[in-house]
């Protein structure tokens, strides 16, 4: 049945009056957070207009139907400002899917857990910091799963950018040039291993001697050969207020070079449109960053959980679109019933040449969907688009260390508008070197994630 | 009489409706048109498109820095070593980050992060930028700023002057967003902010020439307003009647509407550095209308009747004014020879609209005349009641001229000129190829931009750079060619060479220059690690080494955004032409040594303004004299036709041809040397100043009829064409001339005076010489009555027309 008071325009308006009061509650008919601590249905919190396109659209696009230049503009209010022009002007196309509801699907397992466990735990220190009620650090899962602020939401985004203890991820790279053309092309590795906040064990929240540190994180490359086994190591307090140490390694000198710390805005390697800024819409410490603010409430199409391809060679998307057909992933998007938008600024970089950064959040899981941001003439300027999601299709699955279906990002595309430049990489099977990705298999600090261990992976 | 054009202007004149009604419908059609007009300056397009030069130029458009500007902050009272300048240079660095269509990654200064120093630690190379999250605020901070500045030798060489007063910011902007006159505007207001006591901020580069070059666009409309009402004005004051005033004006818009509109439709982009040659074309069709206008007040003065005369008028002048224009036109086409594709568009359009003053002047001018009032002045205008005022004081001004052309004068006279011609002979030899000036020759020396380019002249290696490409022959090669040893060793090798050549160029750049530093510090520090091994494992590691952490954009100067194609840059102290020549010449022998072809990759000689100056340099040397030769045939054939005489057209190019001689011996005279600029004079020239001579020659023709002596026709066609010649050179001069006083354009102001100077030569050879050769070689031309441009009638014809013209002038006369 239809209950007409619950109609788009009325989800609308409770969502406009939400923000201009600055209040955040999330769920339409009913609040959101019980639900999801109960494991039942999320659907039951927001009327079928904000579930399903064909309601959203009255018909006008379906479920299943692709959006591209020719329709686009039905869901103009529905996507974010640059993937609108991938779609208007660029070429690229989405496919809509059924609106995942059930919170085993939006979350990791365990990670949702520990959100459920901890609920009510977390506060905002003096300094800004997350610590549970006694003032230690976290202790897994979201701080604030039904936040209020934009610090609260982007304390979400920062705390375990990957939703897991430790990740281990191959990734394939291809750097789009303006003409469409393949301009670079890389494989490497992304090792992530947090030391607070974890949720593989409720018992071990912590990873033992780092009572300072959030996490480590290493990049090295393993192909083609003029890169293999550069690699660059990032040191993250707990401290959101400090920046991370930043180590490079050069096999061919067998020496490392310190970069300054506040050097964020700056490729890895050459062609790469990703910077460390932009990893994980929430690459800097949250505290380098300012004037988080919520600025919308609102549905929003956004890439689904279903991107992962375990059913392709290699895992590898599909693409399309570009001067060359092969710019974009073939992503399925679905409906997010109700996403925060949060806009917040780089304070802590003098030189920085962002002006803001507009971040799309499912308020389900918390999840950073896609990430805008501006110039500091208020241009748009690039885009940053992961979906995450479980690894299981047609039948094939991938599990962690804890045994559970991994639920992870699949692929990432980041792209500079304004250069036109973009760079797309997808969790592959396989990378060169034989790397495999992995999650939560075990402590990876001292194989990877150490100046010794990466200068042992540049003579590997 | 029966002829073709009496036919076709008795046709006209019997459907005066019709032929407005479809000249309407033709004005609307292209006002439509007019719609997509578009002003824009594309400065590739004023480069040869064919030339060597220009190709690598546009297969390699990032090397030479096109779309890059440099702001230079200059301390007066001492170094840039202080507080308050350091300060002005983060602010002004910031403040450029926010210029529309920049390129972010691409803003350097020594407040950037980009710029950094490098030292070898215990714990690795650190590597900082030299100015730290904020500007020095005290002396010690200034002490470590000083000392993280030596530990930068690059940053050292090309971002402070070595007398340390002076630095640079250079910002490159993304063409796809860039629209030149709104981020110059933004740019000027900040450097124009930034000026005080102390300091000095130049901004140099092409989007702030093109930037320049846009604001005067506005400048221009005033300029046109001027000249515009000046040239009624001269109307008014020559005419003295609402036809006179009004024909021209009407004629004028109308042929306007039609060229804008023609360009229009076709989507040409009008280049605004020629739009004083459109107002050459409303002079022409003002001194046209003005022509016939005389031409039908003395036909109307004796049938007394408008639409009569107008038909009579237009039936004998249409063969001498299409002939005339025809000539405009043709000198406006050939320009198009000249392989340029602004001076292609130039050709097209203002051919096209000088093309169009056929039926605005020949056909719509009599058609508004004969709907017009009759003028109350008419007896005064055509000398029926005796010459008065300015009217007399011409005809006896040329009456003495006249003198000059026959009888024993006619001797004095034909020495002098042949004195002047080989004098101006000896100049014209002179003449030099290129027009070279600090900076560019389309602003004034002295003006803002070109001050901006000396200064940084001055202090920093500059702007005239030449730059020699190794361009990959596999554009896709897995190796990245620009990373490879034998592309590495031969850039080094040809700077060595060059370097060590006489006058070697004040700097030198390539990718190859990075490395060695990356290859010390990373080897730990010691300078005996400088020298790469040359294997493609130690030149990747180096590669690597300064890649690492950075985008390609910071080295888009010197290699390509994917590393296959590589620059070596030279920078020379400025751009005059035996500084270009001399340029050249090191760069071939160097690349000669060298050898161009390599297994992976080729030299390509060359790009940079050095370059792309001689670009143009040899297209004009080249092209002049082609366009030259095609346009003196074309008018040899059309003039030999139209009098039936080939001595008649050899007549008729002999003073243009002078008047260009003459020109070229101002020119050389003045400085001004062959280039772009006064590429489209001569042809202007010739094509536009042969019409007085067709004018001329016609009358003398028609006069010899009459009296069967050469010099009483001769000083007759002085005294009322001659006249008519008069009044339209100087109206012309009176359109052009104000541009050579008001543009700050150099490019215009040199068109302006250089076209006003070869139409007043034109205008004098035509009134003394096209006489005096008649005088002296008598041709046989001259005695025939059949000839196609004579504008000759038996108006007895039409004397029953007297009764109405008497009846018509007496209230005139009454009102008088």
């Amino acid at each position: 049945m239809h209950i007409r008071k619950y109609d788009a325009g009325f989800s609308r308006r409770q969502f406009l009056e939400r923000t201009a009061k600055g209040v955040v509650a999330a769920g339409v008919l009913q609040p959101l957070w019980p639900l999801i601590a109960n494991a039942q249905d999320t659907a039951k919190a927001y009327p079928e207009e904000l579930q399903s396109i064909d309601a959203y659209t009255k018909g006008k696009i379906k479920t299943g139907d692709i959006v591209d230049a020719g329709n686009v503009d039905i869901v103009k209010d529905l996507l974010d400002p640059i993937t609108f022009k991938q779609i208007k002007e660029m070429g690229r196309r989405i496919k809509i899917v059924k609106t995942a509801t059930d919170p085993l699907v939006l979350n990791s397992n365990k990670y949702l857990e520990a959100t459920v466990r901890n609920a009510g735990k977390a506060k905002l220190d003096g300094a800004g910091n997350v610590v549970t009620q006694d003032g230690k650090r976290w202790i897994g899962g979201n701080p604030f799963p039904n936040a209020k602020t934009g610090e609260e939401v982007y304390a979400n985004l920062s705390l375990s950018w990957g939703r897991n203890d430790v990740g281990f991820y191959a990734l394939r790279d291809c750097d789009i040039s303006p003409s469409g053309e393949i301009a670079y092309k890389y494989d490497f590795c992304w090792v992530e291993q947090n030391v607070a906040g974890l949720t593989s064990d409720p018992n071990k929240p912590y990873l033992e001697g780092f009572d300072d540190m959030l996490r480590f994180q290493t990049v090295f490359f393993s192909s083609p050969n003029d890169v293999r086994g550069t690699s660059f190591l990032s040191n993250h307090f707990y401290d959101q207020s400090k920046f991370p140490d930043l180590f490079g390694y050069l096999p061919a000198f067998k020496r490392e070079r310190r970069f300054p710390t506040n050097q964020r805005f700056e490729p890895l390697v050459p062609g790469l449109t990703l910077f460390l800024s932009d990893a994980w819409h929430a690459g800097d410490p949250m505290l380098t960053w300012g004037n988080y603010k919520i600025v919308d409430t609102k549905p929003h199409l956004a890439a689904a959980g279903s991107n992962w391809h375990g059913d392709r060679p290699g895992w590898e998307p599909e693409v399309h679109g570009g001067p060359k057909g092969i710019s974009f992933y073939e992503y399925e998007y679905e409906l997010k019933p109700e996403v925060l938008v949060i806009d917040s600024e780089p304070t802590g970089y003098p030189r920085a040449p962002v002006g803001k950064r507009r971040t799309y959040v499912d308020v389900r899981n918390m999840q950073g969907l896609v990430s805008n941001t501006y110039d500091r003439r208020g241009e748009l300027w690039k885009l940053v688009e992961a979906p995450y999601g479980r690894y299981e299709r047609n039948g094939k699955t991938v599990k962690d260390g804890n045994g559970e279906v991994v639920w992870s990002v699949q692929s990432c595309m980041a792209h500079d508008i304004q250069s036109n430049r973009l760079s797309r990489f997808y969790m592959a099977e396989e990378i060169g070197g034989g790397y495999k990705p992995s999650w939560n298999s075990g402590n990876l600090y001292e194989q990877f994630l150490t100046i010794q261990a990466i200068r042992r992976l540049g003579s590997s | 009489m029966q002829n073709f054009s009496y036919r076709l202007s008795h046709a006209i004149m019997n459907n005066r409706g019709i032929s407005i009604l479809v000249i309407a419908l033709i004005t609307a059609f292209f006002g439509w048109g007019c719609r997509n007009v578009e002003l824009k300056t594309i400065f590739s397009d004023l480069l040869p498109a064919e030339h060597p030069f220009v190709e690598t130029f546009k297969d390699h458009p990032n090397f030479g820095n096109p779309l890059t500007v440099t702001i230079m902050v200059k301390r007066t009272d001492g170094d840039i070593y202080n507080v308050e300048t350091l300060q002005k240079i983060w602010n002004l660095t910031r403040d450029v980050d926010l210029a529309p269509a920049v390129d972010h990654d691409q803003v350097i200064s020594i407040s950037t992060e980009k710029v950094r120093y490098a030292e070898a630690t215990p714990y690795g190379i650190d590597t900082q930028p030299v100015m730290g999250d904020s500007a020095p605020k005290s002396a010690a901070d200034i002490e470590e700023f000083k000392r993280r500045v030596d530990m930068a030798p690059l940053a050292r060489r090309f971002y402070i002057s070595q007398d340390g007063t002076a630095t640079i910011i250079t910002a490159t902007f993304i063409e796809r967003l860039l629209d030149y006159g709104q981020t110059f505007e933004y740019l000027q207001g900040i450097v124009e902010k930034a000026r005080d006591g102390q300091h000095e901020v130049h901004m140099a580069g092409m989007p702030a020439l093109t930037g320049w070059v846009y604001r005067y666009q506005q400048q221009m409309i005033g300029i046109f307003a001027i000249t515009g009402i000046a040239l009624i004005l001269c109307l008014v004051l020559y005419m003295r009647n609402l036809a006179g005033v009004l024909s021209p004006l009407v004629t004028s818009v109308v042929t306007a509407i039609w060229g804008f509109g023609f360009v229009g439709w076709l989507g040409l982009a009008i280049e605004p550095l020629i739009m004083v040659v459109p107002l050459l074309l409303v002079a022409r069709s003002f001194s046209h209308c003005v022509q016939f206008t005389e031409r039908y007040y003395e036909i109307y003065l004796h049938v007394g009747n408008r639409r009569k005369a107008a038909e009579i008028a237009l039936s004998v002048m249409m063969a001498p004014s299409v002939l005339g224009i025809f000539t405009d036109v043709a000198g406006l086409l050939l320009i198009a020879v000249a392989p340029i594709p602004a001076m292609e568009r130039f050709a097209v359009f203002c051919g096209w609209w000088a093309a169009m003053l056929v039926p605005a002047n020949v056909f719509l001018s009599p058609l508004v005349l004969s709907f017009l009032p009759p003028p109350k002045n008419v007896r005064q205008i055509t000398g029926a009641d005796g010459d008065h005022g300015l009217h007399a004081a011409i005809k006896r001004f040329l009456g003495h001229v006249a003198t000059l052309t026959y009888g024993r004068a006619a001797r004095v006279t034909t020495v002098v000129f042949l004195i002047i011609t080989g004098v101006s002979t000896y100049e014209f030899l002179q003449m030099k190829v290129g027009n070279p000036v600090e900076g560019s020759n389309i602003l004034k020396e002295d003006g803002e931009f070109n001050t901006a380019v000396a200064a940084i002249n001055r202090s920093f290696p500059g702007v005239n750079t030449l730059e020699i490409v190794l361009e990959a022959k596999n554009q896709t090669n897995p190796d990245r060619v620009a990373r490879q040893a034998e592309t590495i060793a031969i850039m080094a090798k040809l700077q060595y060479l060059i370097e060590h050549m006489d006058n070697p160029p004040r700097a030198s750049l390539s990718f190859a220059d990075y490395l060695p530093e990356a290859n010390r510090l990373f080897a730990g520090g010691n300078p005996k690690w400088s020298p790469l091994d040359p294997t493609n494992e130690a030149t990747g590691a180096a590669v690597g080494a300064v890649m690492l952490g950075t985008s390609p954009k910071a080295f888009l100067h010197v290699t390509d955004f994917e590393q296959q194609n590589a620059t070596v840059s030279l920078w020379y102290k400025d751009n005059k032409q035996e500084t270009v020549d001399h340029a050249l010449a090191q760069v071939r022998k160097a690349v000669e040594m060298v050898g161009a072809d390599h297994p992976a990759f080729t030299i390509r000689l060359a790009t940079g303004t050095i370059a792309l100056q001689q670009s143009i340099n040899d297209t004009v040397a080249h092209y002049e004299y082609i366009i030259l030769g095609a346009l003196n045939l074309v008018i040899l054939i059309g003039c030999a036709l139209a009098y039936r005489s080939i001595t008649a057209g050899f007549f008729l190019l002999i003073p243009v041809n002078l008047a260009n001689l003459y020109l070229g011996a101002v020119m050389v005279e003045l400085g001004i040397g062959l280039d772009v600029n006064t590429l489209p004079i001569a042809s202007i020239g010739i094509g536009v100043g042969i019409d007085y001579g067709i004018y001329l020659l016609s009358r003398i023709c028609e006069e010899y009829q009459a009296t069967k002596r050469y010099d009483h026709a001769i000083r007759a066609a002085i005294m009322t064409t001659g006249k008519a010649i008069f009044f339209t050179a100087s109206i012309v001069a009176v359109g052009i001339l104000p541009w050579y006083f008001l543009s700050d354009l150099k490019f215009l102001a040199d068109m302006g005076l250089l076209l006003v100077m070869v139409m007043t030569i034109n205008m004098v050879l035509a009134i003394v010489v096209v006489p005096l050769m008649v005088w002296l070689f008598k041709p046989h031309f001259v005695t025939r009555d059949d000839l196609l441009v004579g504008e000759s009638i038996d108006l007895s014809q039409y004397t029953e027309g007297r009764a109405l013209e008497q009846a018509e002038l007496k209230p005139m006369a009454a009102a008088q």
